[in-house]
């Protein structure tokens, strides 16, 4: 099985060489000649207006914690489909079951007004 | 040394030395990066005992997902690093305390007792046909459904949980309602209206 992964590997080693390579020939070759005005923080021309490390708005979390939860219901899905044919109805209704479930907490997400950004 | 331990080694490595770097390096956004790269490698190592769907799953829940939500997380605490370590002296004896009692039960849980080849002997081989998503899925589906509806139901509870706590209404904010927007007739907006002309003096 694990001679399957062969281009994978390939690719990984191509991506990691590309990477290291274009920047550290900027590191290398680049002219560095740097003052403090250079080094300040700005903000689109501006002095920077407060500290980057701000608060973040509560909803982003629940976004996040949404596209989670249909996310795995997804690594779910995948084996599901793979097997089909071997588990034949009783696996095809254990699933539906599995859908019918979240429907709900999705129906009751979406009448909640949580996927709506105000 | 064959080519699968070396990469066995190699991945080995990289979990090792981000998961030392997630507790060590002083800015939280970086160390939730390095538990990232954790995560992929530690996806390396699964797919090298031919867990081919749960390295995946790995990448794509873990690496997708959580990870985002963990930067989230990291994002919005107010993370003032002055703050942080101001009380310090005042925690350190009861972090000590948990960091002790943690380390007594997992030296107790997974001592080195509970490892070895001869304890754990190595899976064996799959020829190149071996699919483990299948195998998975055969299972999944039919000897284990009921843990696998649960795991639904879980998740429907999550999902009212994360609504529950973080869904708040601000009735202040300004917002455009795409809806009415593109519903407008000519008739809301424009009023015409007829009147004399009107002539300068």
């Amino acid at each position: 099985m694990l001679e399957h992964y062969l281009p994978v590997v390939i690719f990984l080693v191509v991506g990691l060489g590309v990477g290291v390579v274009m920047i550290s020939l900027g590191f290398v070759m680049g002219r560095r000649r740097p003052d403090a005005e250079k080094l300040s923080p700005y903000e689109c021309g501006f002095e920077a207006f407060e500290d980057s490390r701000m608060k973040f708005d509560v909803r982003y979390y629940l976004v996040a914690i949404l596209f989670i939860i249909f996310d795995l219901e997804i690594a779910f899905l995948f084996p599901w489909a793979v097997v089909l044919e071997d588990i034949g109805l009783f696996g095809f209704l254990a699933m539906v079951l599995f859908l019918g479930i979240l429907v709900i907490g999705f129906i009751y997400e979406w009448k909640k007004g949580a996927l709506e950004w105000e | 040394m064959t080519a699968e331990q070396f990469f066995f080694y190699a991945f080995a490595a990289m979990t090792v030395a981000s998961a030392a770097m997630v507790i060590t390096v002083r800015n939280p956004v970086y160390a939730v990066l390095s538990l990232v790269l954790t995560f992929v490698a530690s996806a390396g190592l699964w797919l090298l005992l031919e867990a081919e769907f749960l390295a995946i799953a790995l990448v794509l829940v873990y690496v997708g997902a959580v990870m985002v939500l963990f930067l989230f997380v990291v994002m919005m605490l107010d993370i003032n690093l002055a703050r942080l370590k101001e009380g310090f002296i005042r925690y350190l004896p009861l972090g000590v305390a948990v960091a002790v009692a943690m380390a007594l039960m997992m030296a107790l849980v997974v001592g080195p007792e509970h490892f070895g080849l001869e304890r754990v002997p190595a899976p064996e081989r799959h020829g190149p046909e071996y699919s483990n998503t299948e195998a998975l899925g055969r299972v999944l589906y039919t000897v284990y459904v009921y843990p696998f509806e649960i795991a639904s139901v879980i998740l429907t509870v999550a999902i009212v949980a994360a609504i529950a706590l973080t869904l708040r209404r601000r009735p202040h904010t300004k917002y455009q309602n795409p809806d009415e927007q593109i519903a407008v007739r000519r008739e809301d907006r424009v009023r015409l209206v007829s009147m004399k002309p009107e002539r300068r003096e």
